[in-house]
């Protein structure tokens, strides 16, 4: 998943986020909240539907999902009454979510044709066709969709390329086929398929895909003071909230903001590398593959769409769960937020019991900016040393697979494969024991999880930053 | 010595939409034009959070922007 640019949909939500975050910053969520829409979306402010309406209506969907309400089971309640049964006591809820009245409806027939046709005399389309399924009308080649088997060869034989390849943006990011439409013909998905990684809702134009968050629920727990908190921050947070950011300086902001403690995932990564490669070890000598489980989304799948390779993931917890144990064995009074670039690890979450909260990068650097912390003007820091290289790593691809060659010194092959795509054609491979190695590292976002959905700087940029703070420990 | 200053506001609230890319983009710049800009950066520039990311080039702020929003700017006021 490469980054997008930040598009007006982003800095809507974004913006959206220290807006609800300042509501819940002074005690005014439940009075204010209906009124949010009204505030942020103006008869001025740059419109993308019929009406200033429709866009609240939108809008006051997108709230929903940002206090962590599912949108659909949701419908009939208003945003007061949801605000007011904040903390959400039940966990359990969707991750990915479809926002129906934002969602287009875009065009679902695969390939059609364009005014670029001229009606020529070679008819190619209508020749290439292999189900008879192009007539002319009109003076314009015309696709029957009930006879179109989608084969694209029509396609590629008109000679003024007047025949259009017409995907869905959201269908087209999931490589894993999990969206269709439902009877309006609106986005659907199918939670069987899904493994929540996000790819739809960074390609979705309209911004009519969402992800249910915990930010809210994690802003009034900072906010009453009650509580206490501990913040794990992923791997890949190194870069990631602003130029020259130090980690040190990162660590500092958040018990500014009120954390109470303040750990580095990849110390959990360390522990989760090492138990791996016991693992590892027994696969060798049974001449058997592993298969990684840190990533969420990788591990999801196989157990969606490949059953009988389940048994080959490996057992190890993630290092979020690892560190989120750790940190409840110390102290259980402390709450655990994840804070990462991912959407699965809020999936993941849902099923840990460890994890309280996950928000991502993004949401945490709204709530510095909520909360009037500017990273860049403040000059203290406190140490962040709780993890060598072979945690730090996990962050990029191929991270994981360096660490266990590092721990493993027997004689062994192994693979690294980052996009769910390509992870797809491999386990099909392994599952008709055409691999010849003893270990597949499989990362769903290209890059690793500094290519994840959430993440803030490039992939490049991120990398770098990244080794140079594995290496300085 | 370059004759034009670029400021970028690096704060959270412009980090947050999307001051980096804007710095990745000057990186991108055509060599010829990047010698002549001195690159600096700022943890606020004139107190416009709501309209982040912010910048300043040749002492005129500009805000809200984007990569290509802040190349027309370069472009059409470069000394």
């Amino acid at each position: 998943m490469s980054r997008n640019t930040i598009s007006e949909v982003i800095k809507l939500k974004r913006r959206l986020y220290i807006e609800l975050l300042r509501l819940v910053k002074t005690g005014k969520l439940v009075e204010e909240i209906s009124n949010l829409s009204q505030k942020m979306i103006t008869k001025e402010s740059p419109r993308y539907r019929c009406c200033e309406f429709k866009e609240r209506a939108i809008f006051d969907q997108r709230i929903k999902a940002v206090m962590g309400f599912n949108i659909a089971s949701n419908k009939d309640k208003s945003l007061e009454e949801l605000a007011e049964s904040l903390p959400r006591q039940e966990k359990k809820r969707n991750i990915v979510e479809v926002i129906d009245t934002a969602c287009d409806s875009c065009p679902i027939d695969k390939y059609i044709v364009t005014d670029a046709c001229r009606n020529c005399v070679a008819h190619k389309c209508v020749n290439a066709c292999p189900v008879n399924a192009i007539v002319i009308i009109q003076n314009k080649a015309y696709i029957d969709q009930d006879k179109c088997v989608e084969c694209g060869k029509c396609a590629g034989a008109c000679s003024y390329n007047a025949i259009l390849e017409n995907q869905r943006p959201c269908s087209r990011a999931c490589e894993l086929d999990a969206i269709s439409s439902d009877s309006n013909r609106q986005a659907k998905i199918d939670r069987e398929k899904c493994v929540s990684c996000g790819s739809c809702i960074t390609a979705c134009p309209f911004g009519a895909i969402t992800e249910t968050g915990d930010l809210i629920q994690v802003a009034l727990e900072l906010f009453s003071e009650k509580n206490s908190l501990a913040a794990m921050l992923a791997p890949s947070f190194v870069g990631q909230f602003g130029y020259q950011q130090s980690p040190a300086k990162i660590k500092y902001a958040l018990k500014k903001l009120g954390f109470e403690e303040v750990r580095e995932v990849a110390a959990g990564a360390e522990i989760t590398a090492a138990a791996e490669s016991k693992e590892l070890k027994e696969k060798i000598m049974e001449e058997k593959t592993l298969l990684s489980s840190c990533c969420p989304a990788f591990k999801r799948m196989v157990l969606n769409e490949f059953e009988s390779l389940s048994c080959l993931i490996s057992n190890t917890d993630s290092p979020m769960a690892v560190t989120a144990k750790k940190i409840k064995n110390e102290n259980n009074k402390l709450k655990t937020i994840f804070i990462g670039p991912c959407t699965a690890k809020k999936e993941e979450a849902l099923q840990n019991e460890n994890v309280d909260y996950v928000i991502t990068f993004e949401e945490l650097l709204a709530l510095f900016t909520a909360h009037n912390i500017n990273l860049a003007a403040i000059e203290k820091g406190e140490k962040l040393e709780d993890a060598g290289v072979l945690g730090r790593q996990f962050a990029y691809a191929g991270g994981l697979q360096k660490s266990l060659q590092e721990l493993v010194t027997d004689n062994y092959n192994s693979k690294q494969i980052d996009g769910l795509g390509r992870l797809k054609k491999e386990l099909y491979l392994i599952k008709a024991k055409k691999n010849n190695y003893n270990f597949l590292e499989g990362m769903a976002c290209v890059g690793g999880c500094i290519g994840g959905p959430s993440a803030m700087i490039s992939e490049k940029a991120a990398k770098k930053l990244v080794q140079n703070f594995a290496d300085s420990n | 010595m370059p004759k034009n200053t670029l400021k970028i506001c690096i704060g959270t609230p412009c980090h947050l939409m999307g001051a980096s890319e804007l710095l990745e983009s000057i990186a991108e710049l055509d060599q010829s034009l990047r010698d002549k800009i001195d690159l600096k950066t700022s943890h606020c520039i004139d107190d416009c959070c709501e309209q982040a990311p912010v910048v300043e080039f040749n002492g005129k702020i500009y805000q809200d922007l984007n990569p290509e929003k802040l190349y027309k700017i370069i472009r059409n006021n470069i000394r």
